[in-house]
């Protein structure tokens, strides 16, 4: 589709004129647009949209701007010097240093962020494969019942986190699961969220006909699923992959309740325990540690998030059609 | 459901041969169910049971003498004739109430002005709005509790400088829009990339067909885009209801910086932690957790149900 086939709507279109030559796309100007100029918009258009573009984009990153200036301060200079400028003297190496030590015994941030790094990964990896087979299994496969299985995985969007993690806890302390990673870990590969992206992403990118014609040939449905519709559902596995590291990465309410040692804090319920005890204790150079920690933490998801956005864009974009 | 193959549409078959297919089809389709097993095994271990463990914990009250008694229906009337668990759950639907529609707001007129590609550097800005959502509510309640903090943040010079003196973020008529303004910078990006990737897929011919009428540019927004992605839209209140109902991370964190701003029966969630970890009646907590569920399925149910039309969702 060339943008020519749409006749400007105007005063000038005789029969015996060349459509007009499509209008130089502008930066910004996805591919495949209609180009604006067919909707009538005059150019002071583009100036005050993308003026509100600016102010929403200022919104957005004040704080983190924040973070980063704060980040380098000493305490005195976070409560005293202009919050949106560096001031004298600039310690983020110092307070970077002291990320590694245990402040006040309240817990050594580096191992938090091992902690979180490691709920993470396999928390996350093992819900999207959960998710993956399963997801699989409703697109592509009905048997008896298995709509109603659909519907209760769905169904449990709707309990509370509270219904589920105050219930775990009391079990947790009957089969000595508390302060052990697995009560961290086993729980955050239940997504079922996870599952209807998957199953919406099987259903828009792997063809019905295609696996038909593998059973056909005599493959196994293992292998069919592995070396014919895995490779198909990588967009969706990164997007599945995404949104539950993302998850686990900031889950607070889980650890907050199951875990009593500082020693295996993820890094949210640490930042949270540091803010708890910045209040009551004036003492230590408690303040930028919660700053330059908070940073910390959003560096790495906002990187992954840029390097796999490729991905993740053509993710949404299949779950959005299919929803 | 009684097993047959009912999926979309397909070629209309000689009787003999759909018969035969079904039976084929059947027999294999049986062998799916070992795909879900796995996923099964978690979540009926990891969250049917502990819901269920949950109401049955509902159903006793643990008494300092006596022990752990059937006492039935007690903790969900007691529960619910508490005043602090409703002021709890009345301000979290206060909340939703406010912050959902307008945060689906911003991000639908953004993502139209995306679709349209109508600002400039429009993907610089997509990602730039998209940042908030890798940034754990905890860090983002601490961000915001520091730039609005009453004595020293930045905010607060800011609205003394615009004429505001002694504006207080965290007094008990502002700490709600606090809260509001908070989950909308953490989600906006997100809501909109959704709802710009349901835009984009809007077929191309159709606008194009609007154009030709001389549609002006805002009717093709509201009564031609808007209408084709109302599944998405739909989606989003949903899920978004369901969050907001069960507010906690961003008005605990809030609490640490300001004590007297948050009370412990703030939100439902803070009031169920509260119960339970504070207070150690893990009987009454999950009565309280039973209800906010059921609260949560009516409210948003009926959301779902207010702006389905037929033949959507």
């Amino acid at each position: 589709m060339s943008a020519t086939t749409v006749v400007r709507p105007g005063p000038e279109p005789g029969p015996s004129v060349p459509p007009p030559p499509p209008p130089r796309r502008r930066r910004g100007q996805e591919d495949g647009s209609i180009p604006i100029e067919y909707y009538g918009l005059r150019r002071g258009t583009v100036t005050a949209v993308t003026t509100l573009c600016v102010l929403f984009a200022i919104f957005t990153l004040v704080p983190i701007a924040w973070l980063v200036i704060n980040s380098t301060k000493t305490q005195a200079n976070i409560f005293e010097s202009f919050g949106f400028w560096f001031a004298s003297p600039f310690v983020f190496g110092k307070n970077f240093a002291l990320l590694f030590q245990n402040v006040d015994g309240y817990g050594v941030y580096f191992r938090w962020f091992g902690n979180t790094v490691l709920y993470a990964v396999v928390g996350g990896g093992g819900a999207t494969a959960l998710a993956a087979l399963a997801g699989y299994g409703f697109a592509r496969f009905r048997f008896r019942g298995s709509r109603a299985l659909f519907y209760l995985v769905i169904a449990a969007l709707l309990v509370p986190i509270t219904a589920i993690t105050l219930p775990l806890y009391l079990s947790y302390a009957k089969v000595h699961l508390i302060n052990s990673i697995w009560g961290m870990l086993l729980p955050s590969m239940v997504s079922p969220v996870g599952v209807y992206l998957m199953r919406v992403f099987v259903e828009v990118s792997v063809p019905r006909e295609l696996i038909d014609a593998a059973r056909i040939d005599g493959a196994g449905e293992l292998r069919i699923f592995f070396r014919l519709a895995l490779p198909l559902m990588v967009p969706g596995l990164m997007t599945v992959l995404l949104l539950n590291v993302v998850t686990v990465w900031n889950n607070y309410f889980l650890p907050l309740i199951i875990f009593s040692q500082n020693q295996l804090y993820p890094l949210t319920v640490g930042l949270g325990l540091w803010s708890q005890r910045a209040q009551n204790s004036g003492n230590a150079e408690i303040f930028p540690l919660i700053v330059l920690g908070g940073l910390v933490t959003v560096v790495p998801l906002i990187v992954l998030f840029l390097i796999l956005q490729r991905y993740w864009r053509s993710g949404l974009l299949l779950g959005s059609i299919a929803n | 459901m009684n097993g047959t193959v009912t999926g979309p549409p397909r070629r209309p078959l000689p009787l003999r041969s759909l018969l035969v297919q079904s039976a084929w089809s059947r027999r294999r389709d049986r062998r799916g169910f070992w795909f879900i097993a796995p996923f099964l095994l978690f979540f009926v271990v990891l969250m049917l049971a502990p819901l269920g463990y949950a109401i049955y914990t509902s159903l006793y009250t643990t008494r300092i003498i006596g022990g752990t008694v059937f006492t039935g229906a007690a903790n969900y009337t007691q529960t619910l004739e508490s005043g602090q668990f409703w002021s709890g759950v009345i301000r979290v639907i206060i909340f939703a109430a406010i912050q959902i529609p307008v945060m689906l707001a911003i991000a639908f007129f953004f993502a139209t002005i995306f679709d349209l590609g109508v600002a400039r550097y429009g993907t610089l800005f997509r990602t730039i709005f998209f940042i908030p959502f890798a940034v754990p509510a905890v860090v983002g309640a601490v961000m915001w509790s520091f730039l609005l903090e009453p004595q020293f943040g930045p905010f607060v010079h800011l609205a003394n400088s615009l004429g505001f003196h002694g504006t207080d973020y965290f007094s008990s008529g502002l700490i709600l829009p606090t809260i509001i303004v908070i989950v909308i910078w953490e989600w906006t990006g997100y809501n909109m990339v959704i709802l710009y990737t349901a835009l984009r897929s809007v077929p191309r011919d159709v606008i194009e067909a609007a154009i030709l009428d001389d549609t002006p540019l805002w009717k093709i927004i509201l009564k031609v885009k808007l209408p084709m992605v109302r599944p998405a839209i739909v989606l989003l209140v949903f899920i978004n209801t369901i969050g907001a109902l069960q507010l906690f991370t961003e008005p605990l964190i809030l609490y640490y910086f300001e004590p007297q701003a948050i009370s412990t029966n703030f939100t439902p969630t803070i009031y169920i932690y509260n119960t339970a970890i504070a207070g150690g009646q893990y009987n009454l907590a999950a009565a309280a957790a039973v209800i906010l569920g059921v609260v949560i399925v009516i409210i948003s149910v009926s959301s779902l149900f207010a702006r389905r039309r037929r033949s959507e969702v």
